[in-house]
């Protein structure tokens, strides 16, 4: 099962309503809303597929500027 | 309780992410435990020319995870959506692990040596029966600067044939004449930083959100900290950048031309050009006009240019009024006259950003001219923070392609067949016979296509590209390739594509960290990596097999190397030195995250031209064009007319089509298209059309359409509502499908004086399927 971790940068004043609703997606643990509207986020999924079906929901949601990866690991698929 | 495996890779993909966020550094202790067992390796991504730096997770010889690399200054530790599947990419059922030979209709395992013997009898054949010329090397901006330049000796210094292209003659040569034109030396002066200093961003038919979306994040992140900075975003299709644009301003196809002469009239007109930078550093030209389309076999063009006054320039100027500009752009007088006094106020640090809008353009050239016009007269340039930056494709279009020189009429460090001394010097340093290297250019990649399809080329080896999907008027080089009659058509790759289904010879590659490698990315940064792991079966890197055809050849003696790597890029960067493209040493490169170059004395340099940042320019100079000594160190502003498409939308075929990339697949999908949830996010390539003409037409959303032109026809599913937005009268389809093949309707029209076609305009109807 594949574990990657995201930064969301949202609209000024928007990470923490964003950060609302994201948590509510299954797979997605919020570890951190930091200042500039930066959102850190841990995504596993069962396999890649749904992991990047998460990642483009988020890419989706309103206020969301755009979403960078900073780690992924896929060693036990 | 204790914590599991998976505990720890949540721990560590967390503290990777808070580190790069900038944010103080949780479960260190946790990520440590899960760092275990992997040995991580700096690459630069192998996908665009942003060159982002990625951190390659190795365990048991496999590649396990991927992080983005904290000390790359381009992406400061975070990678968009492509970075995520780079190691996937290695991995992918479908590799070619054994060279294929074709057997009538059956491709059949084959030995290297077989494989080999082969591929040499055929070019020796051609070369012994039609000469040299009839054989021929297509490559990429993906080659590695060793690929790139072991190919380019063996076919200028060993064999004797310009016949070297990359497919960055379909990207970025529109670019590499623009800059020689304008400062006689290629590439940018200014850097990324410029997105982190500027404030007013002009960006041209460039969707960085979808296509640069590191670079883009920066731009952002600069104007989320400072209200100050402005985005405009000039398009013929609203997308995602669109979104995030402070403007959108919409106007017609190939009006761009138009629009910046507007503003460069409106500038002069109000008085607001710099006369000291232009008294200092600009002299004035103009070419040939009417200048042809290149749709002709064996198409040849050559500029002249005669200096004119500024007060030339200004009659130049006279017609294109913010109001006649308007009738032809679409763009109201006003916001000309608006945007001219943007890019012009003394307050502001301005950029100008482009990438394929500009360069895919039959009048490519002119259109870089054009926006360097701009900077010049409003002496916006050179300094840290407002710099006309021409974006790219490919990882190594700049490094390779560019630097290198696989060009036909190109050497390494920007000199030319053409030129006696150039020859001179590159014979020296391959220790050939300067009449080896033929004076004159033969085609560029289109004419290189057209020679195969008319059987004047004979042999072609393809390495790291996929012409016969990317090619435009595509069906007639599909063909050609396939006529017989003598041709051989070799392909290296490492996945099945639709060039290697039309291929004699299909040779397995070693991709990305299979091999040792050096990329150029488009702030001049020089980037290398170590191999990390095994290619998978018997795949070779592509800088053996042309270094092994090359001993089959008897050209052996050109690559005398133990160490190929190390030893060309100190042979390589013998031809830049002192000439403004010096490059540091091999070792250098293995510790840093990239120097951009000239590096001299160890130093890299951020901004080109400029006291105090260039090494080139002496104290008390300022700003000094050094490279254009022909015209005294200045830079030159083009009188460059508007001048029509090479087709444009008539009654029988009313709509303009624009081809481009989309967020989760890279240019032909070769790659990408490996992974399945890229293909999931963005399955197939979609018709995006504007309702309006939609419900004209009687088509509704997600029906499928037919779209013809003069050369071929498709079948797409309609989009009125997809991430993109078509204006009025132009329809726009992604090239990465290799399903459907909308190359096929694109016209082979090119910039005469760049030779890069124009894939962003050409007429076509949709029709109900």
């Amino acid at each position: 099962m594949p574990v990657s971790s995201v930064v969301v940068q949202c609209l000024e004043g928007k990470a923490d309503s964003v950060a609302s609703q994201i948590a509510e997606f299954e797979g997605i643990e919020i570890h951190g809303v930091l200042p500039h509207d930066q959102i850190v986020a841990v995504i596993e999924a069962d396999d890649i597929t749904n992991e990047v079906d998460l990642v483009s929901a988020l890419h989706d949601v309103k206020n969301v500027v755009s979403v960078r990866l900073a780690y992924h690991n896929f060693e036990d698929i | 309780m204790e914590l599991s495996r998976r505990d720890f890779l949540k721990a560590s993909a967390a503290a990777a992410a808070c580190a790069a966020a900038g944010a103080p550094l949780l479960y260190s202790k946790e990520a440590e435990a899960a760092e275990a067992g992997i040995t991580w390796g700096k690459a630069p991504c192998r996908f665009c020319g942003t060159g982002c730096g990625v951190l390659v997770g190795v365990k048991e010889g496999k590649i396990v995870a991927t992080k983005g690399d904290p000390q790359a200054p381009v992406n400061k530790g975070l990678n968009c959506i492509k970075g995520y599947f780079l190691s996937k990419i290695l991995y992918g059922k479908d590799r070619l692990t054994k060279p294929l030979i074709r057997k009538g209709d059956k491709m059949v395992e084959a030995s290297w040596d077989e494989a080999m013997t082969l591929i040499a009898s055929k070019f020796k054949g051609a070369i012994d029966t039609y000469g040299p010329d009839s054989v021929a090397i297509y490559g990429s901006g993906q080659w590695t600067v060793f690929e790139g330049y072991a190919a380019l000796k063996l076919f200028k210094g060993g064999i004797g044939t310009n016949n070297i292209e990359p497919n960055a003659r379909l990207c970025m040569a529109s670019a590499v004449t623009g800059f020689m034109t304008t400062f006689a030396s290629d590439e940018p002066m200014g850097c990324y930083d410029d997105l982190d200093l500027g404030d007013t961003f002009f960006l041209w038919g460039a969707n960085m959100a979808e296509c640069h979306p590191i670079l883009f994040s920066r731009m952002i992140d600069n104007r989320l900290k400072n209200p100050n900075v402005k985005i405009i975003d000039f398009g013929t299709r609203r997308t995602r950048t669109s979104q995030m644009a402070d403007q959108y301003i919409k106007f017609k196809p190939q009006t761009d031309l138009a629009i910046m002469n507007g503003l460069a009239h409106v500038i002069i007109r109000d008085n607001l050009h710099d006369e000291t930078f232009l008294k200092n550093h600009v002299v004035f030209k103009r070419g040939k006009e009417n200048i042809g389309y290149g749709l002709e076999d064996k198409f040849k063009f050559i500029d002249e240019a005669k200096l004119i006054t500024f007060e030339d320039y200004k009659d130049f100027l006279k017609p294109y009024t913010p109001e006649y500009v308007a009738t032809l752009s679409g763009v109201p007088a006003a916001k000309i006259v608006e945007l001219a006094h943007l890019y012009a106020d003394k307050s502001r640090k301005v950029n100008s950003l482009w990438t394929m809008g500009f360069n895919q353009h039959t009048r490519g050239t002119w259109a870089n001219n054009l926006a360097y016009n701009l900077h010049l007269l409003t002496g916006k340039i050179c300094r840290p923070g407002e710099n006309p930056l021409s974006l790219t494709g490919q990882p190594s279009a700049c490094g390779t392609a560019r630097e290198v020189g696989t060009f036909t009429h190109r050497l390494p460090a920007d000199m030319v067949v053409t030129n006696p001394e150039h020859r001179e010097k590159a014979a020296k340093i391959w220790g050939v016979d300067p009449k080896k290297i033929p004076a004159k250019p033969t085609y560029n990649a289109t004419e290189m296509f057209r020679a195969l399809d008319r059987g004047d080329i004979k042999v072609v080896w393809i390495q790291v590209t996929n012409p016969f999907q990317s090619m435009p008027n595509l069906n007639r080089y599909r063909k050609g390739a396939r006529k017989g009659d003598g041709r051989f058509v070799v392909v290296s790759d490492i996945y099945p594509t639709r060039s290697t289904e039309l291929a004699d010879v299909i040779l397995p590659s070693a991709g990305w960290v299979e091999k040792e490698g050096v990329f150029g990315n488009a702030e001049r940064r020089t980037q290398q990596w170590f191999k990390q792991v095994e290619p998978p079966g018997e795949a070779r890197n592509d800088l053996w097999q042309t270094m092994e055809l090359a001993r089959r050849l008897g050209h052996g003696n050109l690559f005398p190397y133990t160490y190929p790597e190390k030893e060309i890029w100190e042979e390589y960067r013998k031809f830049g030195e002192g000439q403004g493209k010096d490059l540091a040493p091999y070792e250098a490169y293995t510790k840093a995250r990239g120097l951009r170059w000239p590096v001299v004395n160890g130093n890299e340099t951020r901004y080109r031209y400029v006291e105090g940042h260039d090494p080139y320019v002496k104290a008390g100079e300022g700003i000094k064009f050094y490279k254009n000594k022909a015209d005294h160190y200045k830079a030159v502003i083009w009188a460059r007319p508007y001048e029509p498409a090479a087709e444009s939308p008539d009654k029988q075929y009313p709509f303009w089509l624009c081809t481009g990339r989309v967020l989760e697949h890279w240019h032909t999908g070769t790659m990408t298209g490996r992974v399945p949830e890229l293909k999931r996010a963005y399955p197939n390539a979609v018709c995006e059309m504007h309702a309006d003409d939609a419900k004209k037409l009687g088509i509704k959303h997600l029906q499928k359409v037919k779209i013809s032109s003069r050369r071929g026809s498709i079948i797409l599913t309609a989009d009125l509502n997809g991430r993109g937005k078509a204006e009025k009268g132009n329809i726009f389809v992604a090239f990465f499908d290799e399903t459907k093949l909308i190359n096929e309707l694109c016209i082979d029209a090119y910039c005469p004086i760049s030779g890069e076609p124009d894939y962003k305009k050409c007429a076509v109807k949709v029709e109900k399927a």
